[in-house]
């Protein structure tokens, strides 16, 4: 029930596939996104100048800043900084709105709906013919929602989208992640790719043997079977690659290069984007 | 399941960031112990693991599909501490770079699925699977069950959370600023497809990957299984299981009560909220819980609204103190979800629990 | 200084109770020698690899490098590790298991990260090294997004970046596009001038002669034959009984059987 699944689960709609096809599909799109992260974060764009520790200090401001919000004006400001945000940092609209707007407004908008009638308060409308009472309570909530959810929703997208992970993953030691963490952060996502390949291998190798349509039970234990296969994979993987440690001098603790530089373009993002979190707090008390 | 940012406030997120802190702690603690130098590289392939097998979409009963987070997999193999570190580092990748479940609610995605959803499974397997045999069916029906439970714990956490928004934080008017609904409607309408799709798919790939572990890899599931049938010295380990489970079941149960609590408490911290509204919002929901609905003009399916009449219906008028102050019925009100959400929990591990002794004969 | 870099006595290797990888194996490796140790999967040529490497330690019998015992308690030593993990570097056959850094940068720093080389330096090194193995433009790409052959050449710039005296590859042709394989080989014709020890597992005959002046025939962990890759290579009988080569069948246009014998060249028997 997440923005991902639902993005996921879109395409299966047309056509009945089998879930070892939908699984294919799912486990394709999860590698070009990354892809197409990976392209951007490398063309010229403001957010892609910054510094990442600046980059993910600000932009957890700016998310902790939305979050904080009781008004729907400073929300709808933030909203607007995200867009110019995003203008400047050459994030094409239609990837917002394919992969942020759009699967919110239909997960969450479909959620905050009800919302209006089930609020109590002041009722402002009626629906015709069944009568139930629209309250303006009920659709400020509802406002609050998706608008947070949609504004959040764009910062984070915002900043995997300009910045290369590997680098978000070492600004996450200003956060005081420890360096265990981090190069365990990191392995996990570079190994995320080797089991998404081995698990879709599986699958189309199943799939070109499967003659016919699978029964229910035997779905499941095909299921059931391939997490199993890609469990004890796992198991004779890590060994592999602590023994590949061990043998590049691995002794249990890890070593990492931090090579960012703070310039001085850094430090005023750093007060922009403090400035723009300060003031929506401070904008957002007075009222 | 995983919560995006927006949905809950800033002060239920950094409290639920502050209730898992110690079990990260406690965890990485005892693995580091455990495994020593080998803990980078395994706990990374086993947090892609995790992160891969919640792609996969299962086939459930009924022809439809759905997502596992595979809580009972990875506490079976790699037991409860591995688990949550495995589970919450999958999840902090999925929230920073796949943008499933926020940042600022990833504390409260690790508390609900990492942590409480490891725990749990681990629990209901050590206490279904008993002392039976690594090949034993027992084991297969001891892991769906835990998988089932472990879900729908967390959904229920979920659910809650969710719940205690709209009475703790709202504007002037006593507009809702987060989840809109409060616990009455939130929980059934969580619980309703946890029960089923969600908390099958859990259930399919935990009892199927432990049936495919008997037969080729029986060494994974030695983890769990201390003193299994011809593992060695049998009675010591029938006391030895409980002895592990216990502690671990109290710990759920007080976290559950703690939580909750202490999200009132930070609210009341916050004061994101004035007496008076609320005073007014609780009168009106009184009225609406008195004429036995939601509130007369509900747009949630009949189905639902009658869940939650249901459930009204068990726990009335969300005060079981029977007193007039707002406070405390505010806590009533939070202690009366729990007190159901126990009773779902007890409920499903008396299930589980019949389901075990059948699959042991 | 000895002139021998490990001597192998009466090793043998088991996995489990029932599973044993080596049988008594006994072996000396002068120093400058470039070896190949050939045999099919299962022959127990990797696992040797890995006990000259130090990361399996012998069941039963010893395995000495420069003169000093591999073993699990030598290794606790960090001066004796340090120095060993210096001198002697294994390229895994699964580019996979030896690509664990976010990037092809972090991959090559990874070893003198360890080693605790000065910041600078390893800066330097590392630009060098990626310059030598013409990976400079791969920098900053993440592992999964190699081809075979670069995952290859990065395996291998991470491991000389140590500039050890022994190179262990297992299986370096295995899996890789004819151009690779043969960039590989020329790399370990070339590799050291001389001076270097090399030992190389493969199953690929066709390299043998190239890339080793000794080699020995592994089956069922033990070795069956030993000597120079030219005598060896030339027996036929000895080259099917240890089922390096099979007598492959096909059917002929004229629908007769026909079986003779067949190399496996370029390809896996995975």
């Amino acid at each position: 029930m997440t923005m991902g699944e639902i993005r996921r689960a879109a395409p299966t709609r047309r056509r009945r596939k089998s879930f070892v096809e939908r699984t294919i599909i799912g486990l394709a799109e999860a590698m070009e996104q990354s892809l197409y992260a990976e392209e951007l974060a490398h063309t010229d764009g403001l957010l892609q100048k910054i510094d990442p520790r600046v980059k993910v200090v600000g932009m957890l401001a700016l998310l902790v800043a939305a979050a904080l919000s009781h008004t729907i004006g400073v929300i709808l400001g933030l909203f607007a900084g995200a867009l110019l945000l995003a203008r400047l940092s050459q994030v094409p609209l239609r990837t917002l709105v394919g992969r942020i707007w759009v699967p919110v407004l239909l997960f969450t908008g479909v959620l905050a709906l009800p919302a209006i009638f089930t609020t109590p308060g002041q009722p402002i409308a009626h629906l015709p013919l069944l009568g139930w009472a629209i309250t303006a309570q009920g659709v400020s909530g509802a406002t609050y929602l998706i608008t947070r959810v949609e504004t959040a929703a764009t910062f984070s997208l915002l900043l995997i989208l300009c910045t290369p992970w590997t680098h978000v993953l070492k600004a996450l030691r200003v956060l005081q992640v420890p360096v265990v963490g981090v190069v365990i952060l990191g392995m996990t996502y570079r190994y995320i790719f080797l089991m998404l390949q081995i698990a879709r291998d599986m699958f189309e190798s199943r799939q070109s043997r499967m003659v016919g349509r699978l029964t229910g039970p035997d779905q499941r234990r095909l299921a059931g079977a391939s997490v199993g296969v890609l469990l004890s994979k796992s198991f004779t993987l890590s060994n592999d690659i602590y023994m590949a440690m061990q043998s590049r001098g691995f002794r249990g603790e890890v070593y990492t290069l931090d090579e960012f530089v703070m310039r001085r373009s850094d430090w005023l993002a750093l007060a922009g984007f403090a400035l723009v979190a300060g003031a929506a707090v401070i904008v957002d008390f007075r009222f | 399941m995983h919560i995006p940012d927006g949905y809950l406030s800033p002060s239920t997120c950094a409290a639920l960031y502050a209730a898992s802190a110690p079990f990260w702690y406690v965890a990485f603690r005892k693995i580091t112990r455990l495994l020593s130098t080998r803990l980078v590289p395994l706990l990374s392939v086993f947090a892609a693991f995790s992160f891969v097998i919640m792609m996969f979409n299962l086939p459930l009963p009924g022809g439809t599909t759905g997502h596992a987070v595979g809580m009972a997999v990875s506490t079976i193999v790699l037991g409860p501490w591995g688990s949550i570190l495995a589970i919450s580092v999958a999840l902090l990748i999925q929230a920073l770079f796949f943008g499933d479940g926020g940042i600022t609610a990833f504390g409260a995605n690790c508390f609900n699925m990492a942590i409480v959803g490891s725990l749990v499974a681990y629990v209901a397997y050590r206490m279904i699977a008993g002392r039976a045999a690594i090949s034993s069916p027992r084991r297969v029906v001891a892991a769906a069950v835990a998988g089932y439970l472990a879900i729908n714990v967390a959904a229920l956490l979920t659910a809650i959370e969710f719940g205690i928004q709209p009475m703790l934080f709202h504007d002037v008017s006593g507009a809702p600023l987060y989840a809109p609904y409060p616990l009455n409607i939130a929980i059934p309408a969580m619980m309703l497809g946890h029960v089923t799709i969600a908390g099958l798919a859990e259930l399919v790939v935990s009892g199927g990957v432990v049936a495919y572990l008997q037969r080729s890899e029986p060494g994974l599931l030695k983890i769990t299984a201390p003193g299994a049938v011809g593992e060695g010295d049998a009675e010591v380990v029938q006391r030895g299981g409980w002895r592990v489970a216990r502690p671990l079941l109290i710990l759920v149960a007080v976290m559950m009560i703690l939580s909750p609590l202490g999200l009132v408490a930070a609210g009341t911290a916050w004061g994101e909220w004035s007496p008076e509204d609320f005073g007014n919002a609780q009168a009106r929901q009184e009225i609406q819980a008195g004429s036995g609905n939601v509130a007369p003009p509900a747009a949630v399916p009949p189905g639902l609204a009658q869940v939650a009449g249901v459930w009204n219906a068990v726990l009335p008028d969300y005060d079981p103190f029977q007193s007039g102050d707002v406070n405390i019925q505010r806590i009533g009100y939070v202690i009366s979800a729990l007190v159901g959400g126990g009773l779902i929990l007890l409920s499903f591990l008396l299930i589980g629990w019949v389901a075990g002794r059948m699959g042991r004969g | 200084m000895t002139d021998v870099v490990f001597d192998v006595q009466q090793v043998t290797y088991r996995y489990t109770a029932d599973v044993t990888a080596l049988n008594g194996v006994s072996l000396t490796i002068p120093r400058g020698r470039r070896v190949a140790i050939m045999g099919a999967n299962g022959s127990g040529k990797s696992t040797l690899l890995r006990i000259l490497d130090g990361l399996y330690f012998p069941t039963s019998g010893q395995a000495l490098a420069f003169g000093e015992v591999l073993s699990e308690e030598h290794f606790q030593d960090d001066t004796f590790a340090f120095a060993f993990r210096r001198r002697v570097a294994l390229v895994f056959q699964n580019p996979d298991v030896q690509l664990f850094n976010p990037t092809v940068f972090d991959e090559v720093a990874f070893g003198p990260l360890q080693m605790r080389w000065p910041k600078d330096e390893i800066r330097r090194k590392v630009a060098d090294m990626l310059d030598l193995m013409q990976i400079t433009h791969l920098k900053d790409r993440s592992p999964h997004r190699l081809s075979g052959g670069e995952k290859k050449r990065v395996a291998l710039a991470s491991v000389l970046i140590l500039d050890p005296e022994v190179l262990l590859m297992d299986e370096p042709t295995a899996a890789l596009d004819p151009r690779s394989q043969s960039q590989v080989v020329d790399f370990l014709v070339g590799w050291g001038g001389g001076a270097k020890t090399v030992i190389t597992t493969t199953h690929d005959l066709d390299i043998v002669e190239e890339i080793a002046d000794d080699a020995f025939i592994f089956q069922g962990g033990l070795i069956v034959a030993e000597g120079t890759p030219a005598v060896l290579l030339r027996d036929e009988d000895l080259l099917r009984r240890t089922n390096l080569i099979h007598s492959h069948r096909h059917a002929h246009a004229d629908g007769q059987l026909h079986a003779h014998p067949h190399r496996h060249v370029g390809h896996d028997h995975e």
